[in-house]
């Protein structure tokens, strides 16, 4: 059975028709932002596929949204008035001209060492395709190795968060090509055919929360299929569904891939609307923070942790405007964290899950609280 | 080529001093434990409140570092981890939480500064040590000249090492948590109370760290957020050392410092941390039990 429920489409049906019709009460300035959080709350989803679904505690998300922000900003900051008014036939970011040696062609190709890794990225679409094919990539090859080899558990953990701050480093250190630690700053903007894409516009809102729809009614779709259902049975015991003659690595690879691709799009539209891109996207506290979000919006809950990550960053937002509160607005959150993880593992999700099944009086068997290894059986709305 | 090895040798002791502390609750309980850069974080920030308001020197800081940190870590073993044991990936989010609050804590100087409270030595800046008079300067080895506190450091990594050692294979509350470490339930069936022991190990870990902090203190500047990187390297020790050996911790500890020492000097401190990273990851990939694990069945 696709829902287990009746009230599950309607609570993805509320959400989505709830972010289509908000820009009907918002301003410029807070469509900005909301558009934001909504690319925060594609992040929740993704967390929730690997963790809450795939048994992947991944902490290095960080590294496909960077890769995608950075492969879409690479395209855009080539597409920028700066980057095209200096005084070569192709556009020159303005970073490569103070980091070039004296006497270095003003060309794109050879400005600085290695600067012709640039030259495709003229064609926005070029940029569009990597930010999708480098997450992609890159958790294709990490994933066949790391599920070939039967690791799991924290030891993937351990991997993704090395991996992520390796990657940092060496953008970082790659101070001629990637502007090191001020990232990409002073972007031009996407643009379909004519239209150009502003950044506090009404079109980039509906982008994003259609992508957003789109992601969150195809990820559920997803693992209500035959691969989702054995990939939750490979959660609950990986052993078992490997003696049942399932190719246990396959599908936590397709899986982990999925989620990293959600990533990179979430990337890019981050970048869509907030015209930056910078090594503090593959900061450890960043792809911890994305799991913070998805705890407490329920991990086994697609729809709950895309909501735990936009209800997170709209108050955060509402008590960082008192200064006083900023630091203590941290405080609390750590403090939250403790508590969910301790008495609501299940999250938000889990806690709107058995509430309507309380309001119902509709009994649901099979479900039971958390498991012996720390993953939940039963996925809530 | 001397003195960069004797850098390595330095950067590695500092490593181990950190990893030990994991080697324990980690490597041994299995318990993921964020926090833990931060009790080398509130290590450090006791040396500073101690020669603040105490007037007392970096070695007078190092017992009372780890006593500081180590009874933090046992209100934190009482109060949050001991609920989540069989939920490893839910302790290493909860402690999260807790590291955050203890940044805050230190940051908000206690909640004080609400109050137009200010806690010298506490609050978001930066803070300093001075190195003791006698740790300053440059011993001779030979016909090399050493960094007087670099060479401290490593004999205080030395004698914390071996403590560590004796205490957990010569000693009966050792024995217990070697136990522990084989097979918990059967150690709880011969009548070890593992929890008790529990909250002492991770007790002891913490004070471990306090003590890498009060050492770190001496050549680092010390803010709240200190800590994440140094957990964070800790782990990647741990990890490529073999979970619940020690002598692999160490091993791993001196090979990861070396390695950072001899890249940093061929190309810069950036590069050596990536190629740490590296190294460890493809550690990991290659024999995913680590490099010296003990064979357990």
């Amino acid at each position: 059975m696709l829902f287990k429920n009746h009230y599950e489409p309607l609570a993805y049906a509320i959400f989505i028709a709830a972010i289509l019709a908000a820009p009907l009460v918002l301003d410029e300035f807070w469509l900005n932002r909301f558009s934001k959080y909504l690319v925060f709350g594609m992040l929740g989803s993704a967390v929730a596929l690997s963790w809450g679904y795939a048994g992947i505690l991944n902490l290095g998300q960080g590294l496909f949204f960077g890769a995608g922000a950075y492969m879409l900003a690479m395209s855009l900051k080539l597409a920028s008035p700066t980057s095209l008014q200096q005084g070569s036939s192709t556009p020159v970011p303005d970073f490569m001209l103070w980091n070039a040696e004296p006497g270095a062609p003003t060309q794109l190709c050879c400005i600085v060492k290695g600067s012709a890794l640039w030259l495709p990225f003229q064609s926005q679409w070029f940029g569009v395709a990597m930010g999708l094919a480098v997450p992609v990539v890159l958790a294709t090859v990490l994933g066949s190795v790391v599920f070939a080899k039967r690791i799991s558990g924290t030891f993937v953990s351990i991997i993704t968060l090395a991996l992520v701050l390796l990657v940092r480093l060496l953008i970082i250190d790659a101070q001629p090509l990637t502007n090191g630690f001020n990232g990409l700053t002073d972007l031009g903007s996407f643009h379909i055919g004519d239209f150009t894409f502003d950044p506090y516009g009404l079109e980039s809102y509906y982008l994003i929360a259609g992508l957003l729809s789109l992601v969150l009614v195809g990820t559920r779709l997803l693992i209500s299929t035959r691969a989702g259902l054995i990939l939750q049975a490979t959660r609950d015991d990986e052993v078992r569904a490997r003696y049942l003659g399932f190719n246990v690595p396959h599908y936590k690879t397709f899986f982990f891939v999925i989620s990293a691709a959600i990533c990179g799009v979430a990337g890019m539209l981050y970048v869509l609307v907030s015209e930056f891109a910078s090594p503090t996207f593959m900061d450890l506290s960043f792809s911890i923070t994305m799991v913070v979000w998805a705890a407490v919006g329920g991990r086994a809950s697609i729809l709950g942790a895309c909501i735990g990550a936009i209800l997170i960053n709209m108050i955060e937002a509402k008590i960082s405007e008192t200064k006083a509160l900023v630091e203590v607005w941290k405080a609390i959150i750590g403090l939250i964290f403790v508590l969910v993880v301790l008495f609501l593992p299940r999250g938000l999700g889990g806690l709107a899950h058995d509430l309507c099944r309380g309001l119902w009086r509709r009994r649901v068997s099979g479900t039971s609280p958390v498991g012996k290894t720390g993953t939940i059986s039963h996925p809530a709305a | 080529m001397i003195d960069i090895l004797f850098i390595g040798l330095s950067l590695g002791s500092i490593l181990l001093l950190v990893s030990l502390g994991l080697a324990i609750t980690y490597g041994s309980m299995g318990v993921i434990n964020m926090a833990h850069g931060e009790m080398v974080m509130l290590g450090a920030y006791t040396t500073v409140l101690c020669g603040k308001w105490l007037g007392a020197n970096l070695f007078v800081a190092i017992p009372i570092a780890f006593l500081v940190t180590a009874a933090i870590g046992f209100a934190i073993e009482r109060v949050v981890v001991r609920r989540l044991y069989g939920r490893l990936l839910d302790t290493l989010l909860a402690t999260w939480g807790i590291a955050i609050l203890l940044q805050q804590a230190v940051r908000l100087e206690f909640g004080l500064s609400f109050f137009g409270i200010h806690v010298d030595g506490l609050g978001p800046g930066l803070q300093n040590v001075a190195v003791p008079t006698l740790l300053q300067g440059t011993v001779a080895v030979g016909a090399v000249a050493l960094n007087s506190y670099r060479s401290f450091v490593i004999l205080v990594t030395l004698v914390t090492t071996l403590a560590t050692w004796i205490i957990l294979n010569r000693s009966p509350v050792g024995m217990q948590v070697r136990a522990i470490i084989r097979n918990p339930h059967m150690a709880a069936a011969c009548g070890i109370d593992v929890k008790r022991i529990n909250s002492l190990t991770f007790a002891f870990g913490s004070g471990l760290a306090g003590i890498a902090g009060v050492m770190m203190s001496g050549f680092k500047s010390i803010f709240p957020d200190m800590g994440t990187p140094i957990a964070v390297d800790g782990f990647l020790v741990v990890v490529a050392g073999g979970l619940g050996s020690l002598s692999g911790t160490v091993m791993s500890a001196g090979m990861l410092g070396e390695i950072n020492g001899l890249i940093a000097t061929a190309t810069n401190d950036t590069i050596a941390r990536a190629v740490v990273f590296g190294v460890v990851i493809l550690i990991i990939l290659l024999k995913p039990k680590g490099l010296f694990s003990f064979k357990g069945r």
